[in-house]
């Protein structure tokens, strides 16, 4: 089934790269030369990409303040417009009238280096999220493989950041982080073995579209009749990415009552936010690379309503809102974790990722891959 | 075989325990808040509350009682008087000295100082803590008012008090005129007194 598909979606050039590019070409005037067509396309690509991160922080940063301030009783930020809805918008302003502070000591050129390396990995993975079916930037094979890569390289961002800061915190903080991924990384990795076995495919649209049918919901690959393996594997999924993106019980990094804000204790204004930035992109990202292996991708009663009526514009923005909708989800499910559980002490998380997670991991693949050669085939649903 | 029961007891716990408390949070999650939005809508404040001064102008007689029961002297005031009523010029109290100890209320013969409700008074500037507690300065409408109408009556009684004296002596003089000369000067003594 996939082959076809997939020689289908080279034949039709679908990515946005593409549309942009038909459409500036359409509307280009004489006297601008040719190679500037696919400078201008890939900038308007990039400012996509960086719009979408961008929003996703500032909404993050938002929600994550009412619902943090809800679970305690409060209301959040309830001054700048409607509850507080502008904030984002006042603290971006704030942050970027801050001095930006160099300490003395500093390794200077990594300093300034880190914040733009942590983002431009984010900005990277971000090429290969498909907003909608038809509109993506990268239709890559390797997909899955790529955010993982990319989202990884973050750490080394964040390791320069520690290491340059001059500052015993900032280095505790990166240590960590490096101890952390990399316990981290195999089980992440492990765990999304499972949906890619019975996909049969890295590539997110194809998982997605692996996953139609069953008015939207009933094929998603997280129900038991899928595979049984798949519960356990999303929750092992669920831990890692937690740990990968830094996020409590997994705070390790920033440990902001021990370390102050660890790895960026030492940062302010527009490069501290950058962290942040990339810490709520990856956050929306890992939660959509789950949504898109566990929960349906976008496969959603409203999918196959939008697609039931045939008309194509309504299925893309039924598909949109579908995946935003599931991104942010898992991002109120990771909110709600972090203000229930309190930090796990580092050999608590070594113990987790090693001890636990690692071996589980491969279990569940063990059990998976058994279920799909000797059960599934003689599954009259399958 | 107790490893491997402890291994899958440690599985069990921490998901049983993570539940638990995502189901405890979660039930703080959907009530409401118990904050209050601060300066747009306020606790309810006890009325025994020590909070800032307010003063019953009207029924205040400038006796200085409270000024004088502070401990640490932070009332002034200062008033003109007419008559029975008072002009107001000054009832200042320092907060920056004031301890809310409420001592100033009790000994007021006319029970028009009081604590107020009132707590939250910030300010820029050091001198603006010298609170004035006079809602107006000089003298009330009603205050000149009567005390127009007390110099009036008080007029008005001299006038009749004159007049009378005045018909007295007009009287004394006529009879004295009627005696004879034996006493000229009796008329100008009796306008005097």
């Amino acid at each position: 089934m996939s082959l076809p598909l997939h020689l289908a979606a080279l034949a039709a050039p679908r990515s946005a790269t593409n549309q942009i590019n038909d459409f500036l070409t359409g509307v280009k005037p004489d006297f601008v030369p040719d190679w500037a067509l696919p400078l201008t396309t890939a900038l308007i690509s990039v400012g996509i990409a960086v719009a979408i991160i961008s929003l996703v922080a500032m909404s993050g940063t938002w929600l994550e303040r009412k619902v943090s301030g809800h679970i305690q009783c409060r209301y959040g930020p309830m001054r700048v417009g409607w509850h507080g809805w502008l904030q984002p918008i006042a603290d971006g302003v704030k942050l970027l009238l801050k001095e930006d502070m160099i300490p003395l000591g500093a390794d200077k050129p990594l300093y300034l280096l880190a914040p733009a390396l942590v983002l431009a990995s984010i900005l990277g993975a971000m090429a290969v999220f498909p907003l909608a079916p038809d509109f993506y930037f990268a239709d890559i094979d390797l997909g899955i493989f790529t955010i993982l890569a990319l989202t990884s390289t973050t750490t080394i961002g964040v390791v320069m950041a520690g290491w340059s800061s001059n500052s015993k915190w900032s280095l505790y903080g990166a240590m960590r982080e490096a101890a952390q991924v990399v316990a981290y990384e195999i089980p992440l990795g492990i765990s999304l073995l499972v949906p890619v076995m019975v996909a049969g495919s890295f590539n997110l649209l194809e998982v997605s579209n692996g996953q139609a049918g069953g008015f939207g919901v009933l094929n998603w690959y997280i129900w038991p009749w899928v595979n049984p393996f798949m519960g356990p594997a999303f929750l092992l999924f669920f831990i890692a990415i937690l740990a990968e993106t830094k996020r409590a019980p997994f705070d390790l990094p920033e440990a902001e009552s021990e370390l102050v804000a660890g790895f960026m204790t030492e940062y302010s204004g527009i490069r501290w936010s950058f962290f942040f930035m990339e810490e709520y992109a990856a956050m929306f990202l890992y939660c959509v690379v789950g949504s898109f292996f566990f929960f349906g991708g976008f496969e959603s009663p409203l999918t196959s309503l939008a697609r039931a009526t045939d008309v194509h514009l309504l299925v893309q923005v039924a598909a949109a809102v579908t995946i935003i909708a599931k991104g942010y989800a898992g991002l109120f499910l990771m909110m709600w974790l972090r203000w229930t559980l309190p930090r796990v002490r580092i050999d608590q998380v070594m113990t987790l990722g090693y001890k636990y997670l690692t071996p589980l991991a491969l279990a569940c693949v063990l059990g998976a891959s058994v279920w799909e050669v000797f059960l599934a085939p003689v599954l009259p649903w399958r | 075989m107790t490893a491997v029961a402890n291994y899958v007891k440690n599985i069990v716990d921490t998901v049983k325990t993570t539940l638990v408390g995502m189901r405890i949070t979660g039930k703080y999650l959907l009530q409401k808040p118990i904050t209050v939005q601060y300066p747009d809508e306020r606790l309810p404040i006890p009325n025994r509350y020590r909070g800032i001064h307010y003063l019953e102008q009207e029924k205040c007689i400038n006796c200085l009682a409270c000024a004088r029961a502070c401990p640490i002297d932070c009332i002034e005031m200062d008033a003109i008087r007419h008559g029975k009523e008072l002009e107001w010029v000054s009832f200042t109290l320092d907060y920056q000295k004031c301890m809310f100890c409420e001592l100033c209320v009790y000994p007021c013969p006319k029970d028009c100082i009081h604590m107020g409700t009132e707590f939250a008074f910030t300010s820029y500037d050091r001198s603006e803590f010298v609170h004035d507690l006079l809602s107006y300065q000089g003298m009330s409408r009603e205050a000149k008012a009567r005390m127009i109408e007390a110099e009036k009556k008080k007029k008005a009684k001299e006038e009749a008090k004159a007049a009378k004296k005045a018909a007295e002596a007009a009287k004394k003089k006529a009879e004295s005129e009627a005696k004879g000369e034996d006493a000229p000067d009796a008329g100008t003594d009796g306008g005097e007194g």
